[in-house]
């Protein structure tokens, strides 16, 4: 066919539209981005944004969003390393996300690859909340206090200072107030290698950790019925804290301090993943950097706003702390990995725990022996992804594990050999000889399981706090807890409030062993969250998502 | 033969109009053809300019007022952002675009050295720029002052010895290790924040300015270019984690301020395009000008003579110009730019007296690649 020139003319005007779209990403000199698809006819549906979930007190923007931008923001919320994980992969199956930090996906060239655009929303530096009565008492309220992470890691090694804090190896908080620790400690001010760590500065300062979890919204719990008793202090982002403060639940206020040397601020960058969604994107972002969502911000969820002119008008909610320094971030990947397994491996207080596992008839079918055999064997070490790391049973580590039918039966035990370390540095080690030995026979004991009989779950969990509390007795250096998995209704044994009593009858420091249930298959929800309040623990639920995602996920709490 | 009156009126009246009728029909054909050659002409007004530009005019392109000038003057424009450092590839006879508007010198030269291989006419023009500059504090400035880093050139408005501050980043100075340090005493060291060079043209002209302070002359060989960026690659490396999206360290600068970014390496236009917008600047903001520095020239590149009218009235159009101004970019005429700025308050320095041009591209390239190697350790 032989064109017009009319027609050539029409053409060239249609490409125009497309030509002008491509290589708009932010990065500076970027290599010329593909096209992006034609706009859908149909509208998309939701705008999916997978966010960790310290951000879940910003849900009520799905609806301002979709008020003022029309475009329908749902968020689904994820911790912070399944997600960097999941952006890593390209399987974060959203069209944005949302961390509180996301250096690490970003320093990454794969993570760049995947990230679109960026732009930060609002900060909020991680602070040490101290109850207002210890702070006076130590004079950490004096208005020009230069507190530095060294003396925050001398306070912990006296005592002074007990802490609730996220997780280092799972959480950006956890992991960045460690990183402040090394910095202080390694006596340089940036470019810290894996070699420079100072291992002793990392013991003082972990003796302080009292309370431990993966999401805040746990350990604010607990740290609510336990200000006073077991810590004194919280460490988190300015926001939680100051939160905290205004939800009246704290025994006494905490007064923030801010360390001297430097912090690490949340910086919340909104990122495009699905590049065909880019102008919903830029809606939501002109949006959420718009007055009208960062003053919201600002006063109901207390971060500071991007925008120096909202933040002005705001400066009264929040604290004038005068200078704050932010620490460097390191990308060293080796710097990383070697902290947080040595973390894991050394200086964490060691995990001793009991799993109560459900080896009924009912196991038999839908894949649930496969699922459980499955979960227990990259326990034993066969994943090698990082939350897979951290899944991972670590040096001196106990385990027992409870198999249960018609009652319970077989109790089992293994213990992680420690592994030799030097003075100095946090280079990753290699599993030793002894340590694979154990692996290896946690997963031959997994695979031999067998399913059969009823199931005599409360019996079983009864028998392992007993258990527990005599371990805990003769060792009392570990961290202790129970994990209980079933997947069906209690047939045997005790009945649910024959439970209730016999554990109330338990001696009251039962209370430090918290238990994790697991709800999979055909459980009972409710008779496992009131025991999760009972015990201190927590409800997973396996219902949707693979047993080992569960498991990875209690493993965070223990 | 008698003819009655009648009948010769009719004849009359037919004959007048089949000569009307074919006087008609030939006037009209006249006047189409005549509306055809107008079309004809106005069709290659309208016919759209294409153009590679850099992100830095990318704004300054979208802006309806620009479009609406470019189509009064019959130059219409469609443009698509491209990474200045890959313009010269894009060079290709019959099928490349009609002008270039890269980021920096060097680019353009790429540019036109493509052309002259290409055999391809091209023209350069530069109708706006803007210098690199460090964005600061005064108390930070202060400091610099005090320890002979720095001298103030009027208020708020600074001049800082790259020798001596790279000299003092080298010896990995802490703000409290200064003289007069009260207002920073921090543990952070004495550092300049930059984009990932590996990324970005701003990060790599940082290079090229410390590379001239160490060596106090223009790298010209590669021996040089690999020992000097060894040397400077710590200067990156012991940033930690940087941004790598242009904005980012401006953004810092501004949202997070002095505990994060204490100097931010950036573009003039960027924090005079931020005070224009927001109408003022925080009251502590201050600009260091390196002595010497180096001037981000937009050079335009014309590859044809409609592209050629077009750079000629980008540079020369007093609206298009003026506009360029609110972009934060720097025209020929400086004054109108200093007056532009009044208002809000932040300060310049109008005269840029050392200037230094960054190395050849294949140096720079040589220079980058060593930088980006020691920061992949």
């Amino acid at each position: 066919m032989k064109l017009t020139p009319k027609l050539t003319r029409l053409l060239a005007l249609c490409v125009i539209p497309l030509f002008l779209l491509t290589g708009c990403s932010k990065n500076d000199e970027p290599l010329p981005a593909p096209p992006p698809p034609p706009p859908p006819s149909v509208p998309a549906a939701e705008f999916t944004v997978l966010a960790t979930s310290d951000l879940r007190d910003v849900q009520p923007l799905e609806e301002m969003v979709q008020k003022a931008t029309g475009v329908e923001l749902k968020f689904r919320w994820g911790g912070t390393m399944e997600s960097t994980e999941a952006v890593l992969g390209g399987e974060a199956k959203a069209a944005a996300a949302w961390f509180a930090n996301a250096k690490y996906l970003l320093a990454n060239p794969q993570g760049q690859s995947r990230v679109k655009l960026q732009e930060k929303i609002m900060l909020s530096p991680i602070a040490v909340g101290v109850s207002e009565s210890d702070a006076r008492r130590y004079g950490w309220d004096k208005p020009d206090l230069k507190m530095t992470w060294k003396d925050i890691a001398q306070a912990a090694k006296e005592g002074k200072l007990r802490y609730a804090l996220s997780n280092p190896a799972t959480s950006n908080q956890g992991f960045m107030a460690l990183m402040g620790v090394v910095a202080a400690a390694g006596g340089k001010a940036e470019a810290l290698s894996a070699a420079d760590v100072n291992r002793g500065a990392i013991a003082d300062f972990l003796k302080g950790y009292k309370i431990a979890g993966d999401n805040s919204t746990y350990l604010a719990e607990q740290f609510i019925l336990q200000q006073g008793t077991k810590a004194n202090a919280f460490i988190n982002y300015e926001s939680w804290l100051m939160s905290l403060n205004a939800s009246g639940k704290l025994r006494e206020k905490l007064l923030l301090i801010y360390p001297f040397e430097g912090v690490s601020n949340a910086d919340y960058p909104f990122m495009l993943l699905d590049d065909s969604r880019r102008a919903e994107y830029l809606k939501v972002v002109g949006y959420l950097k718009g007055d009208a969502a960062q003053t919201w911000l600002a006063r109901q969820t207390l971060r500071r706003p991007i925008q120096p002119e909202v933040a002005a008008r705001v400066e009264d909610l929040l604290p004038k702390s005068g200078l704050q320094i932010e620490l460097p971030f390191s990308p060293d990947r080796a710097l990383a990995d070697g902290l947080i397994a040595a973390y894991l491996n050394e200086f964490r207080t060691p995990i001793a725990s009991t799993f109560v596992l459900d080896t009924s008839g009912s196991m038999l079918g839908g894949g649930r022996r496969e699922q459980l055999v499955q979960a227990m064997g990259y326990i034993a070490g066969a994943d090698a992804s990082l939350t897979g790391r951290i899944a991972k049973l670590t040096n001196r580590e106990k385990v027992w594990l409870q198999p249960f039918s018609d009652v319970p039966y077989g109790r089992t035990a293994f213990e992680v050999p420690a592994g030799n370390s030097g003075a100095k540095g946090v280079a990753e080690q290699a599993d030793s000889e002894a340590k694979l030995k154990v692996l290896a026979g946690v997963r031959e004991f997994a695979e031999n399981l067998e399913m059969k009989g009823g199931t005599a779950l409360y019996d079983a969990v009864y028998e392992s706090l007993r258990h527990m509390l005599a371990e805990r007795a003769k060792n009392p250096r570990y961290q202790y807890s129970v994990v209980a998995f079933t997947d069906g209704e209690v047939n045997k044994g005790r009945a649910f409030e024959q439970f209730k009593q016999d554990y109330a009858a338990l001696p009251e420091d039962v209370r430090a062993i918290p238990v994790f249930w697991v709800l999979f298959g055909e459980a009972n929800e409710a008779q496992l969250k009131e025991l999760a309040k009972l015990t201190g623990g927590q409800v997973f639920d396996a219902r949707k998502r693979s047993l080992y995602s569960v498991f990875k996920d209690i493993r965070a709490y223990q | 033969m008698a003819m009655s009156t009648a009948k010769r009126a009719v004849i009359t009246a037919v004959l007048v109009a089949v000569f009307g009728g074919a006087l008609y029909f030939a006037l009209r054909g006249q006047q189409q053809l005549r509306i055809g050659q107008q079309q004809a002409v106005e069709v290659a007004n309208t016919v759209v300019l294409k153009g590679l530009i850099a992100l830095d005019v990318e704004p300054y392109f979208k802006d309806e007022r620009v479009v609406r000038a470019l189509a009064a003057k019959k130059l219409p424009v469609s443009v698509v952002r491209v990474g200045s450092r890959d313009m010269g590839g894009k060079v290709v006879a019959g099928a490349g675009p009609d002008f270039f508007f890269s980021s920096g010198v060097v680019a353009a030269n790429q540019i036109v050295e493509a052309a002259r291989k290409a055999n391809l006419p091209a023209t350069q023009m530069a109708p706006f720029y803007t210098p690199l500059v460090i964005a600061s504090w005064e108390p930070i400035a202060k400091i610099l002052v005090a320890n002979g880093v720095a001298k103030a050139v009027s208020p708020k408005v600074y001049g800082v010895d790259m020798g001596k501050l790279t000299e003092l980043m080298l010896a990995r100075k802490r703000w409290k290790d200064l003289k007069g340090a009260a207002d920073y005493e921090v543990g952070r060291s004495v550092l300049v924040s930059t984009t990932d060079l590996r990324r970005s043209n701003s990060g790599a002209m940082y290079l090229a300015l410390t590379s001239q302070a160490l060596l106090g002359d223009i790298v010209t060989d590669r021996a040089t270019a690999q020992q000097v960026s060894l040397k400077l690659a710590e200067l990156f490396k012991r940033q930690g984690y940087q941004e790598n999206y242009v904005d980012g360290n401006f953004d810092d600068y501004v949202a997070i301020g002095i505990g994060k970014t204490p100097m931010a390496f950036i573009y003039e236009n960027q924090l005079v395009r931020y005070a224009l917008t927001k109408g003022g600047v925080g009251a502590d903001m201050v600009l260091l000008y390196p002595l010497p520095t180096i001037v981000n020239k937009v050079v335009f590149v014309a590859m044809n003579d409609r592209a050629k009218a077009l750079g000629t009235a980008l540079s020369n159009d007093p609206e298009l110009q003026a506009i360029a101004v609110e972009y934060g970019f720097r025209i020929a005429d400086t004054d109108k730019f200093v007056t532009a700025l009044k208002p809000t308050g932040l300060a310049v320095e109008p005269r840029l007296i050392q200037v230094v041009d960054p190395p050849s591209a294949e140096i720079m390239a040589e220079m980058i690649d060593t930088v980006a190697k020691e920061m992949a350790q």
